[in-house]
Formats: structure tokens, C-alpha cells, sequence
């Protein structure tokens, strides 16, 4: 498997996947029922709804905070993630 | 043309209830049909003159869109949507926490509504938001990323793609934005497009609307900066455009730039968005 990467970066250098808020969360799974690329996990116990793999997030996708009917995703700023992923390429010499 | 307005219920969340004031002042102001989606769930006989004779606008609460889905469910022809959640963002106001309405609720569903009723009421202008001046040639030759049965077709030069799969086409100072072959087929259908207004200034990888296929919500991440200066009014009558002519007649939107070619620095020329869809379609 070739190693995942956004903008020639390390895809786990990038910080890019929903928090839950889980004040707001009514489980519903709607949006792990949405995403294709298994960002979210269920479990067992109180929080039944968890960010298992936050790499597999498509960064700058948000896709999923709009099918939440109670608001309970949030994201990055998308301004912050492009300062720091630029700040990586230049460290990194990517071209 | 008449209007008629399906909206939330309004008894789950206080969105839900400014929706409903939406639809109930809708009737009030630009004589529109009101479509009760309990009943609608029941009954479509019940409303197949009204959707024949009218333009539809759909009024959801929040997100969980019930009054979207029911009307996708039942293959009805959506030409406006409105998203009450969206709509408070927007304007900064906060709900009382209340389903009964309150003050911020109905002010916030009378400006929805007047916005509404002017459209729809007012003549439409002579170049509607497609007027563009610039030409835009189509794509001479295309690339082909296959994989299975499927094929994915990449214009061979001219074209420059984000990651999120949006492609740009510059001309001068002007772009065209639209989404590339290899994500229409993986929306499938399209049936529709939320685009920003004109006028409206993006960041590169800002939001340029959403588009909405059964199959998912696809946020149009923006592959450069600029403001907006045309959408396709043929994509927003007929968003299945963009699936049977993702390069050429399914262009989006237009975009005066602002920061061209700055913006290119985080975009994939032809062949390296060739690698990048060939390494998707083997990962999905």
C-alpha cells in the first residue's frame, strides 16, 4: 500500500478530521452511516460514537457535519490547516 | 409560476419551528401552496397538481434535512432549498430554545421569507447568473485513469485539480470551477446544486457551494481564490448536466481571480491528478 499523502504532505501530518461534541451527539449515526471512509466507529458504553481513524479523513472535506442534524461535528480552520500544511512543504522541500 | 413550500415540521428543534413560520408566511405573501409532509409521507395523490403547477421550495430545520430526503424519496423536483440551521448561522442570530416561535424566530423567518417571495414573485433578469464573457474552448484530448470496470476521463492539459477533485480552468483572470469525472461518478446522479451567490469573494479551499446525489453531500472546496462571477444557471435547472458533461456543459461556477498563478503552487497539473484518482479508485 502506498503511504497516504495530501499536497505531496504525510496525511498524518495534517490535522484535519471532526470533533464530536458530545453535549450535542443524540448518537443518531447518521454520519457514520454517511462517510465511505470509516472515519467514525461505534462502541460500546456511553460514548457510543467515536473518531476511530481521523487520518482516513478527506482533508478539507466537511461532508459530514452537514448531514448532523444536532451540530455536534466541527472541523479546523481550513486557513490554519493550509498555513501548516504549507509550512511542511517548505520544511520538507516537497515539491 | 405558483410556489409551493414543503417545510420541517417543526416540532423537534427551534430551526424546525422558524421553518414552518417560513412556509406559513410564504402562503401569506406570495399566495403559496403549504405541503404538510405528514401528510405528503401519506398521500402524494394529494399533492400531484400542486407540484405539477408549482415551483417547489424546500424549508429544512437543521441538517438532518427530513423535509430534503422526504421530497428526494419521492422524486420530486426541488427548485429552491432553503436551510434554516445555515440561515441563523449566516446571520449571526441566536434561537430562543424554545419550539414555540419567539421574537428571533419570527424575524429571522419573515427576512427568509420576503427574500423568497422577491425572487420568485419578481421578473427574472434579462442575463440570469450565467452571463459570461469569456470563452472557454473544450478539452481537445483527455487522459483515461481505468480501474475495474470503470473509466475516468482527465482533460490532458488546460485543466488544474485540487485533491478534493475540483478541477479550475483559467482563462485570463477569469476560471471556470467544476467537478471532475472520476466524482460525478462517485456521487452518481446529482439532482442538486447550492451554489454561492455572485459577488460572493472565496479562499482557495473555501467553500463554493454543495452538491447534493443521493448518494452523498459534496462540498465544492474552492481550487483557487477569487469572487464570483457567474454560476451555470443550465446546472441548477438540470444539475444531471454535471454528470454527462463534467468538463464542458457542467462547468459550476465562474470566478474572477485574485490570486492566479500563487494558487497553483497547491494544485495538480493533468498528470499527477491522473495518479492521484488511480490511487482513490484503488483505495475505495
Amino acid at each position: 500500500m502506498t503511504e497516504a499523502t495530501f499536497m505531496g504532505v504525510p496525511r498524518e501530518k495534517i490535522m484535519w478530521h471532526p470533533t464530536i461534541d458530545y453535549a450535542k451527539c443524540t448518537f443518531c449515526m447518521e454520519c457514520a452511516a454517511f462517510c465511505p471512509h470509516r472515519v467514525f466507529e461505534q462502541r460500546e458504553g456511553d460514548r457510543r460514537l467515536v473518531v476511530a481513524n481521523p487520518n482516513n479523513c478527506v482533508v478539507f472535506c466537511r461532508a459530514c457535519s452537514k448531514t448532523c442534524g444536532p451540530d455536534a461535528l466541527s472541523f479546523p480552520e481550513k486557513q490554519a490547516t493550509i498555513a501548516a500544511i504549507k509550512q511542511i512543504r517548505e520544511q520538507e522541500s516537497v515539491q | 409560476m405558483k410556489t409551493a413550500v414543503l417545510s420541517c415540521t417543526g416540532l423537534d428543534k427551534p430551526e424546525g419551528s422558524v421553518a414552518r413560520e417560513v412556509a406559513i408566511r410564504m402562503a401569506a405573501v406570495a399566495d403559496s401552496e403549504i405541503v404538510c409532509p405528514v401528510l405528503l409521507n401519506r398521500s402524494l395523490a394529494r399533492y400531484k397538481k400542486v407540484f405539477a403547477e408549482s415551483s417547489l421550495i424546500v424549508v429544512d430545520g437543521c441538517s438532518t434535512r427530513c423535509a430534503s430526503k422526504l421530497a428526494e424519496s419521492l422524486d420530486l423536483k426541488i427548485d429552491r432549498k432553503v436551510l434554516i440551521a445555515g440561515a441563523l448561522k449566516s446571520s449571526g442570530m441566536t434561537l430562543e430554545p424554545t419550539l414555540r416561535l419567539a421574537s428571533n424566530g419570527e424575524a429571522l423567518a419573515k427576512t427568509i421569507a420576503e427574500g423568497l417571495a422577491q425572487s420568485f414573485l419578481a421578473p427574472a433578469p434579462a442575463l440570469p447568473s450565467g452571463a459570461s464573457s469569456t470563452e472557454f474552448p473544450l478539452p481537445g484530448d483527455y487522459m483515461v485513469v481505468t480501474h475495474d470496470k470503470f473509466e475516468f476521463r482527465i482533460p490532458a492539459a488546460g485543466y488544474w485539480f485540487n485533491e478534493n477533485d475540483v478541477w479550475v480552468r483559467p482563462i485570463g483572470d477569469v476560471a471556470r470551477i467544476g467537478i471532475s469525472d472520476y466524482m460525478q461518478q462517485s456521487l452518481t446522479d446529482i439532482n442538486f446544486v447550492d451554489a454561492p451567490a455572485i459577488a460572493q469573494a472565496v479562499e482557495q479551499f473555501g467553500e463554493l457551494g454543495t452538491l447534493e446525489s443521493s448518494k452523498a453531500v459534496f462540498e465544492v472546496v474552492a481550487p483557487v481564490a477569487g469572487t464570483v462571477v457567474a454560476v451555470n444557471p443550465e446546472v441548477i435547472s438540470n444539475p444531471t448536466l454535471i454528470n454527462e458533461d463534467p468538463y464542458g456543459k457542467g462547468w459550476i461556477l465562474e470566478l474572477k481571480l485574485s490570486n492566479w498563478p500563487g494558487d497553483q503552487e497547491l494544485l495538480l497539473n493533468s498528470d499527477a491528478y491522473a495518479k492521484t484518482v488511480k490511487h482513490k479508485a484503488e483505495e475505495a
